[in-house]
């Protein structure tokens, strides 16, 4: 039975999962649900997000939701199955410092980005308003002190952890977004090391396949 | 070797690594940094955590950061060594149900919680300000949706995935502090089932001895 992934095509918690499905080798059905009402409703809140959420993964009889649980989930049971891609070591220190990168995403990294795809993206295309320059330029200063902290963890490692892993991958779509703005880019081209890991990833063949398709 | 753990008991994520360490059985030393300002220093940053924050933990020659990110690699390492207590199950469905629990609380539950500790506890404290009643009701109102659901998912279940786990003990750091504003208890005390978890919680030997010595 193929797994099943609830969400919008460009949605960027669902990037998170489509990346990690594609390095694991995991085929998969996307399902794009109707509209937003559609995960507000009572059977879907029920059944698949308490909070009205996407994206959401189905396997088998087994639902699970949020996308970096549902990104570690398919780690544990698929990792090594389909391919020899490792995204946690199984090495408990290599895998506890994996664990720490992704708390500095949630923690650091992921606030201000969000504040600027929400205002240079959202506002306009959802509630017709135009982004707010002081919101945006408090955002990437925030953003800026990040990546100044990345510029030192990345030197001498190709990624976060040394070896490609999970960590780097739940960057991977919030990063395309705001790094595809013009005016944003040189957040990461202005950092040797930022910058390299960047086009390191953006160059993975599961990622490009993956924005290749959210293109089309 | 002790495990070195570096952090305030004050600090709901330093509080969040001694509820687990204690859970786990496993013998630690807490050592307070000299001030919030010493964690700014170049030396700090530099040697434990780039982004000047706490807890950080030393496992003999291993350093992680990060509270979310320490627990689990305690967990990893240190579980069903010192006792029986299981915080993340090895099945890995049941992992990953405790996963997703994380992730309710780290994107739904702590942001209003936080706003309310912010508010009523820290304000005053720290910048001088009275307590924002705009703040507070968009809190609660945020917060009360959270319980709602809270509610639902904890019907006929003793803790949020059934058995005691990793997901409960994140919540209860803020939850400790936000329902010890006694204008603010009725959230929990108001839906039975919340209730009765967050009892439930309270009443756990660890988690006890971990409040009482936040308080003294």
């Amino acid at each position: 039975m193929s797994i099943k992934l609830i969400g919008f095509p460009s949605s960027g918690p669902l990037l998170r999962v489509i990346i990690t499905l594609r390095e694991l080798g995991l085929p998969y059905e996307l399902e794009i649900p109707a509209n937003i009402q559609a995960i507000k409703e009572e059977d879907y809140i029920k059944n698949k997000h308490p909070f009205g959420k996407i994206p959401v993964l189905i396997d088998g009889d087994f639902v699970i939701n949020e996308s970096r649980p549902i990104c570690t989930y398919l780690v544990s049971k698929y990792q090594g199955k389909h391919n020899n891609t490792n995204l946690i070591p199984s090495d408990v220190h290599k895998a506890g410092l994996v664990g720490q990168y992704v708390s500095y995403e949630s923690s650091y990294y992921d606030p201000p980005i969000s504040t600027i795809i929400y205002q240079e993206i959202y506002s306009k295309k959802f509630h017709n308003k135009d982004p707010d320059p002081e919101v945006v330029k408090q955002a990437r200063e925030e953003l800026a002190k990040v990546l100044d902290v990345y510029e030192k963890i990345l030197e001498g490692k190709e990624y976060l952890n040394g070896e490609y892993s999970i960590a780097d991958i739940f960057h991977i779509p919030s990063t395309h977004y705001v790094y595809g703005i013009d005016a944003h880019s040189d957040l990461w081209d202005s950092r040797p090391n930022v910058k390299n890991w960047w086009n390191r990833l953006y160059n993975r063949e599961a990622v490009k396949k993956t924005f290749d398709e959210i293109k089309n | 070797m002790t495990i070195k753990l570096i952090g305030f008991l004050i600090s709901t994520s330093t509080l969040r690594v001694i509820i687990c360490l204690k859970e786990l059985g496993i013998p630690y030393e807490l050592e307070p940094p000299a001030s919030f300002q010493s964690l700014k220093d170049k030396d700090y940053i530099a040697n434990k955590h780039p982004f000047g924050r706490i807890p950080v933990l030393f496992d003999g020659d291993f350093r992680i950061n990060e509270s979310r990110a320490i627990c689990r690699y305690l967990v990893s390492k240190y579980q069903g060594k010192y006792n029986n207590t299981i915080l993340i199950p090895n099945d890995v469905y049941k992992a990953g149900l405790v996963e997703q629990f994380i992730s309710y609380e780290s994107c739904y539950y702590d942001s209003p919680v936080s706003q309310i500790v912010s508010q009523e506890l820290l304000a005053k404290k720290f910048w001088g300000k009275d307590p924002d009643p705009e703040v507070l009701k968009e809190a609660r109102k945020n917060l009360n949706k959270v319980l709602d659901v809270y509610e639902k998912l904890l019907e006929g279940k003793e803790y949020l995935v059934g058995e005691f786990s990793l997901a409960d003990i994140f919540h209860c750091p803020g939850t400790n502090l936000a329902y010890g504003i006694v204008t603010h208890s009725d959230l929990w005390d108001n839906r039975p089932n919340v209730k009765n978890w967050w009892n439930n919680l309270c009443n756990r030997d660890t988690i006890k001895k971990s409040f009482e010595e936040y308080r003294a």
